[in-house]
């Protein structure tokens, strides 16, 4: 078998997401603040968004906040649920160039918004709470709101903590069309910090997004870096008056001058940390980047690669391994990424309309039968190859394939000269319409160096 | 070894000139610039290299049209119900995967068309005097720039194009595509047969003024050795009165437009032509562009959306590619790959190698950008 050099093993995975990322213990959960809720509700960890509120099943909760596209808007503003029972038949044309007014495929299939999106109703004697709030709909039912967004579950979702209707993650995509976005409840932390989502856990930074880290020297609640050790870092300074928070511990660490600390361990900035979620901080030796929480790791056999971008997920071979996003541009923007949607947009792009040629361009990533991921963002499914939809094992020529957040995950054997020339290579990360974002393929990144949106 | 070298001493001495062509009237700056026989440059602006004039007279027939004058060819408004599937879709399949055969219809709209006239910029890229060649400018025969043919009438690369303007911008505005040249073995920068030149990423923002919009030399500009190693391309060069040139290689440039798909184009023979002084660099990058490396980076990076501002429609644009390319035949005797120019300019930097170790050290690169 050929050499991989700048392949890592599935062993050396497990120590690449954990490089550099203090040892919390296993398991370890966001905290959230507790605020009064409305009966019925309920907040359930997330294993990537972290802890998000739920309906009374532990359905995950969503908004779908405005967004500006190429020619227009779409989603809800406050106070204005627009998610309808109609049935949107034709595009909207806010994805330049094409225009709107064009039949949507598999139209007479072609569920509502609100058959995709049920909305969350309110009980004739609902009462607000606190940010929890009661909307009047266009067709006069109830629905509750938080901070006045109206909210609804996804059809996607099936047990508590799933978060497949959307992820924080995507809609930070300029392209990526108007997404819902799951209700994450507030983190438990001093108004200095905020908490991202990214592919290896819920990341720690300061408000305007610059990273923390700390320090293996330090002892819990007691900081042992001064003078040299502080050259490139800068302590998180807590203001006299900070009082403990949830996880979050202040001390003395010179006199008058108060230091933050996450879990015991004080908390620090790369002076030097070139762009904001940065990870770069963890590349010094004893330095770790803080995360409330991690994601799960990919399933045993995937690698990680070193490419021209940072660290992308491959295959066993070392392939990189691509995940399929779409949304359609019809004014409800529903999800075209996952196998109980129409397949012609997927089948555009990995084909030119060939679902046979899909399947040699983008082949899926064949899981062993019987695997076991240990975790639910990452599964298997069946897949009948030839049109793309969820089958069975008994369906004749059924794939058993990898799943990430429901939705298959593919390699790039290429086609006419443009593809993943060797496992260890890859020509670009995105492969389809609007970068792969609305209608294509995106790598899955693990650690972006040149990521733009900070820039 | 080198069979001759002027000094830079000897040749003020042999002309009794202060600050003539690349020798400097500050005697120090040369030597400053060079520490252990390097100098290292960054770039700072880039354009694909084709003839423009004012007017537009090379292009008598207009500028080419690009995905919204093609769709409405093919789709015009007659109030026939058309379905997404049939229209945007098979246009992007046509994106996605191109071809060579002929275009979808005859319409106006799908006529190809190429620039006219005998010269473009450029460089003589095989050494002879060809029937497809151009004269460049300044007279020189036997410029080698199809490139120029493929683009020369299209309104995105022509000055006051979007792309023309954004991947310049781009260039400098995101970390991802910055470009570092470093010349090694160097003793003097105007004459000098034996250097060699390497291409590298750069890891650190481009150093400019309080307005952002002029770029300084004496910075320092880390190279990524990590991430970076397909742009990592050394090559033997030499610098003949101020006028630095490579021998030709691959060489793979970074190319990004800000929508996160990160990617790149690649030149082969490529070959660098450089006007050297201690401050800046300025001049050319040639070679023959690898076709499909190209489409794949300038679709990956715009999309139908961003290139349409441009006209540039990619299925039209790859026929032209593979029609006019002229170099690295396949299998079947077909060019891949199509002669091509970038003007580009640089400054001059302090080209840091190693990554820091220790957060002192970067703390040290930091305090090194801000003298």
């Amino acid at each position: 078998m050929r050499l991989l050099r700048s392949v890592l093993t599935v062993s050396a995975v497990a120590f690449a997401m954990t490089a550099g990322v203090h040892a919390y213990a296993a398991g370890e959960k966001e905290d959230s603040i507790r605020a009064p809720m409305p009966p019925g509700f309920q907040i359930v960890p997330s294993e990537l968004e972290g802890p998000v509120y739920a309906d009374a099943q532990g359905r995950t909760l969503y908004k779908w906040p405005q967004t500006n596209l190429r020619n227009g808007d779409a989603g809800e503003v406050q106070g204005k649920p627009a998610c309808e029972d109609k049935v949107q038949r034709v595009n909207a044309g806010l994805m330049s160039p094409y225009p709107g007014g064009l039949e949507m495929p598999e139209v007479d299939t072609r569920p509502s918004c609100t058959t995709v999106w049920p909305p969350v109703f309110a009980a004739a004697d609902a009462k607000p709470v606190g940010k929890w709030t009661i909307l009047d709909r266009p067709d006069g039912r109830k629905q509750w709101a938080y901070d006045n967004w109206a909210l609804y579950t996804s059809v996607l979702d099936k047990k508590p903590g799933d978060t497949l209707g959307g992820s924080v993650m995507m809609y930070d995509m300029g392209e990526i069309g108007v997404q819902r976005h799951p209700l994450v409840a507030e983190p438990n932390v001093p108004s200095q910090f905020a908490v991202r989502t990214t592919m290896l856990g819920r990341l720690l930074v300061l408000q305007d997004h610059w990273s923390v880290y700390t320090h293996d020297g330090d002892s819990r609640n007691k900081s042992n870096c001064f003078d040299a050790c502080l050259d490139g870092w800068s302590p998180v300074l807590a203001a006299d008056y900070a009082r403990p928070i949830g996880e979050w511990t202040s001390f003395e660490r010179a006199p008058g001058v108060r230091q933050w600390a996450f879990r015991g361990k004080p908390v620090y900035r790369h002076l030097s940390d070139p762009k904001i979620d940065s990870l770069d901080g963890s590349d010094i030796p004893r330095w770790h980047n803080v995360y409330t929480q991690r994601t799960p790791e990919p399933p045993k056999g995937f690698t990680i690669k070193e490419t021209l971008v940072g660290l992308v997920l491959g295959d066993s071979q070392g392939k990189t391994v691509y995940r399929y996003l779409c949304t359609d541009d019809a004014l409800d923007q529903l999800a075209c990424d996952h196998p109980g949607a129409p397949q012609v947009y997927r089948f555009t792009v990995c084909g030119g309309g060939d679902p046979e040629l899909c399947v040699k361009v983008f082949p899926y990533v064949i899981a062993p039968a019987g695997a076991k991921s240990g975790n639910t963002l990452w599964g298997t499914m069946y897949i009948n190859p030839k049109t793309g939809k969820a089958a069975t094992a008994e369906t004749p020529g059924a794939l058993n394939v990898w799943t990430f957040r429901a939705r298959p995950v593919y390699t790039f054997a290429g086609y006419n000269g443009y593809g993943d020339e060797t496992p260890s290579d890859m020509k670009a990360m995105a492969w389809g319409e609007f970068n792969g974002q609305r209608n294509g393929y995106r790598a899955i990144v693990y650690r972006d160096m040149y990521s733009t949106r900070d820039q | 070894m080198k069979k001759a070298m002027l000094t830079k001493q000897a040749l003020i001495a042999a002309l009794g000139v202060v600050g003539l062509g690349a020798t400097s009237a500050n005697a120090d700056a040369p030597s400053a610039a060079i520490r252990n026989r390097s100098i290292g440059y960054v770039m700072t602006g880039v354009h694909w290299a084709t003839y423009a004039t004012e007017k537009a007279t090379e292009c008598p027939d207009g500028f080419n049209d690009g995905p919204r004058e093609q769709y409405s060819a093919l789709f015009p408004k007659d109030g026939k119900q058309r379905t997404v599937a049939e229209t945007e879709l098979t246009r992007e399949a046509a994106v996605w995967f191109p071809d060579t055969g002929p275009e979808p219809s005859t319409a106006k709209e799908f006529k190809f068309k190429e620039p006219v006239g005998t010269v473009a910029p450029g460089l003589n890229l095989d050494g002879k005097v060809g029937p497809n060649d151009y004269t460049s400018p300044d007279g020189e025969k036997g410029i080698d720039n199809q490139f120029n043919r493929v683009y020369g009438c299209v309104s995105d690369m022509r000055p006051g194009g979007s792309l023309y303007f954004l991947w310049n911008k781009y260039l400098t505005r995101y970390f991802y595509p910055h470009t570092v040249i470093e010349i090694t073995n160097v003793d003097d920068l105007v004459n000098d047969d034996d250097v060699t030149v390497t291409f590298y990423r750069g890891l650190d923002a481009v150093l400019a003024d309080a307005g952002g919009t002029e770029f300084l030399p004496y910075a320092t500009q880390r190279v990524d050795e990590r991430w970076g190693k397909l742009f990592k391309r050394p090559a033997h060069g030499k610098i003949v009165n101020g006028v630095l040139t490579s021998d030709p290689g691959e060489i793979n440039r970074p190319y990004i437009f800000g929508f996160e798909d990160r990617t790149f184009y690649r030149f082969r023979d490529g070959r660098v032509k450089l006007n050297l002084t201690p401050e800046s660099a300025k001049g050319v990058i040639a070679g023959y562009l690898d076709v499909k490396s190209w489409y794949r980076a300038i679709n990956g990076a715009l999309g139908t959306h961003s290139l349409s501002y441009g006209q540039e429609s990619s299925p039209s644009l790859y026929r032209a590619l593979f029609r006019l390319a002229d170099a690295y035949p396949d299998a079947n005797g077909k060019n891949t790959a199509i002669s091509a120019v970038e003007e580009v300019t640089f400054k001059q930097v302090y080209v840091q190698h190693d990554e820091p170790k220790t957060a002192s050290d970067v703390r040290k690169s930091s305090q090194a950008n801000a003298r």
